[in-house]
């Protein structure tokens, strides 16, 4: 008896998992499987399948054009917000820096302010600095948002970081910039490929900044978004199906990558 | 000692320090670098204000700079400024004040945002505890895998995908009227219901990973100990597990209230001319021409302070130091 009673809350608490997990994952399935529906409308039952629209969407010359400029951004602005990202989080790291905790808190601030008041906030600024909307518009906005996460990242690997690393390299005859490419570098390398892969999908997957930093050439999301605006097909389906698919390639790579160099 | 005379020789002649090979001997070996990095990399003033210059400007340029510029703006009664000058006045937060058609969306807003993140906590946390405890450790990152997948979606595939679920002849609905349950379609999309819904599908996994890193942390023996002095599941939980696993919660509230008060492509796309939320409203001054800038700048400002402050007093009272919001 005693054992019936002890077991009910686990049942129960199993089937909360699995009624989540379907919470999750079943929109998504049916976005899936709407992008093989034969009818140019969205609607259940899918009736007639096709693979017509992923024929369609992989030669349309916006989407491709889309996807080109959305990986450029993505790939620009893990760059620099990798560079800043590392370089600040080393500031904060060093020792004798006073007002260590005030610079985390401003370094993480573009990461807590919420995302609509950071993109306009942001589209402010790029006029008073008489900046045009466009690509460098976006991957300016785009950095700054990704620079926080960047620093957390990395600050947290340079925490279980051994001291002593950089006073042997130094002890052998290395210069600090020797001790940093050789040592620090490489020690900080899965938080640096971590970091990355996080750039590159925020940036990708961003929408409200893009909304008001773009000029008139569209990334993915802009592209969706205006074309769900425009009407729906299973066409935006399609899209979403291939997009989906490589970000949760790459952020099951992801995934795989920290873990395996965490143990 | 030993370290000070080596930085010293070492600054004052040109090194001759051990070779590299690669690209790092390359660039070692080179003259420009001896006169430059390598007498920065040496020299501890140098490298100090390397290692400050630019982070620091990029920090007050870049993360406090628009913010600055926002809160300036805010001031203005036209942007940008009549060519005699500037005119400053308090008249755009006035307006707020004043004109119910501003302030009851942020109202709405700041309500919807909390009902959004007391349903996040009353769904994820059962699971969360599920993983963290009952889940075998070693089936843990599996378990924990599958709740990740849908978030390598970006925001806005997700947002559409619930179209599909709630649309009128979406799979609910279609659901339904197939078992004969309903006639015609329950209106799902929208409106609050749906805004929402997409909301807590959007940001469940900001309150579901705190939540988890939070109970993991609980030790077991806490729990046993509780049973065997007599309490019963639910005893175990309100006075053992809950507070426990506060940190966690305080954070995983935090998050959620502070990105759901800023959400822009759910309402775009999932939310009705009845449930306009203040970020709609927001976006709204800063198209086209930029007459209306001052009083969006102005609205940001508001809701940027009530949204921090919030969060701020709420982990405050409720989280004391240990909490951090990442």
């Amino acid at each position: 008896m005693r054992h019936y009673f002890s077991d009910a809350p686990k049942t129960a608490l199993q089937a909360s998992y699995w009624v989540f997990v379907i919470y999750l994952l079943l929109p998504l399935t049916l976005m899936m499987a709407m992008s093989f529906k034969d009818a140019n409308f969205i609607a259940f039952p899918i009736g007639d399948w096709t693979l017509g629209w992923y024929a369609k969407v992989v030669q349309d010359k916006q989407f491709l054009e889309a996807s080109g400029y959305s990986i450029f951004i993505a790939l620009m602005t893990t760059i620099f917000a990798t560079i800043m990202g590392v370089w600040i989080a080393l500031l904060i790291s060093a020792e004798g820096i006073w007002g260590r905790a005030a610079i985390f808190a401003f370094a993480c601030l573009p990461a807590v302010v919420p995302g609509l008041i950071n993109a306009i906030s942001m589209r402010i600024f790029i006029r008073v600095l008489d900046i045009p909307t466009g690509t460098g518009a976006i991957i300016l906005g785009h950095t700054v948002h990704a620079v926080p996460f960047v620093v957390i990242m990395v600050l947290t690997r340079l925490r279980s970081m051994p001291n002593n690393l950089i006073d042997a390299a130094r002890d052998l005859g290395a210069d600090s910039f020797i001790a940093f490419i050789r040592i620090t570098i490489p020690f900080l390398a899965p938080a640096l490929v971590g970091g990355m892969i996080f750039c590159v999908l925020t940036s990708i997957d961003d929408f409200v900044r893009t909304f008001f930093l773009g000029g008139y050439q569209p990334t993915l999301p802009m592209l969706i978004f205006a074309k769900v605006q425009g009407g729906m097909s299973p066409e935006i389906n399609a899209m979403a199906t291939l997009v989906l698919i490589v970000t949760a390639a790459v952020g099951l790579y992801a995934e795989h990558f920290t873990r395996r160099s965490r143990t | 000692m030993v370290d000070s005379s080596m930085t010293e020789t070492r600054a004052s002649a040109p090194r001759a320090g051990p070779a590299y090979a690669g690209w790092i001997g390359k660039v070692t070996a080179s003259g420009l670098y001896s006169a430059t990095i390598g007498l920065v990399a040496n020299s501890a003033r140098a490298k100090l204000v390397l290692l400050l210059a630019v982070p620091l400007a990029w920090i007050v340029l870049l993360h406090v700079g628009p913010i600055y510029q926002m809160a300036r703006i805010s001031f203005l009664d036209n942007y940008p400024p009549a060519a005699e000058g500037p005119i400053h006045t308090l008249g755009n937060y006035r307006l707020f004040f004043q004109e119910p058609l501003y302030f009851l969306p942020f109202v709405r807003s700041l309500i919807f945002a909390a009902v959004v993140t007391v349903a996040a906590l009353v769904v994820t946390y059962p699971v969360a505890y599920y993983v963290a405890k009952i889940i075998k450790p070693q089936n843990r990152t599996r378990a924990l895998l599958l709740l990740l997948i849908p978030f390598w979606a970006g925001e806005l595939i997700r947002t559409f995908s619930v179209i599909m679920l709630l649309a009128n002849r979406g799979a609910v609905n279609v659901l339904l009227r197939e078992i004969g349950f309903i006639d015609r379609p329950i209106p799902l999309l929208y409106n609050y219901f749906s805004l929402s819904f997409g909301v807590i599908y959007l940001l469940a996994l900001y309150m579901l990973l705190p939540l988890y890193s939070a109970i993991e942390k609980i030790p077991p023996q806490l729990i046993d100990a509780a049973a065997d002095l007599g309490a019963g599941p639910f005893q175990r939980f309100r006075r053992v597990i809950l507070p426990l696993s506060k940190d966690g919660i305080v954070s995983g509230c935090s998050l959620v209230y502070l990105t759901s008060i800023g959400v822009f492509a759910a309402p775009l796309l999932l939310g009705g001319p009845n449930s306009v939320i203040f970020p709609e409203i927001i976006a709204s001054l800063f198209h086209g021409s930029s007459d209306k800038w001052p009083e969006g700048a102005a609205f940001s400002i508001l809701m940027l302070a009530v949204s921090l402050s919030t969060v701020g007093l709420f982990m405050r009272v409720a989280g004391g130091r240990s909490v951090r919001l990442m």
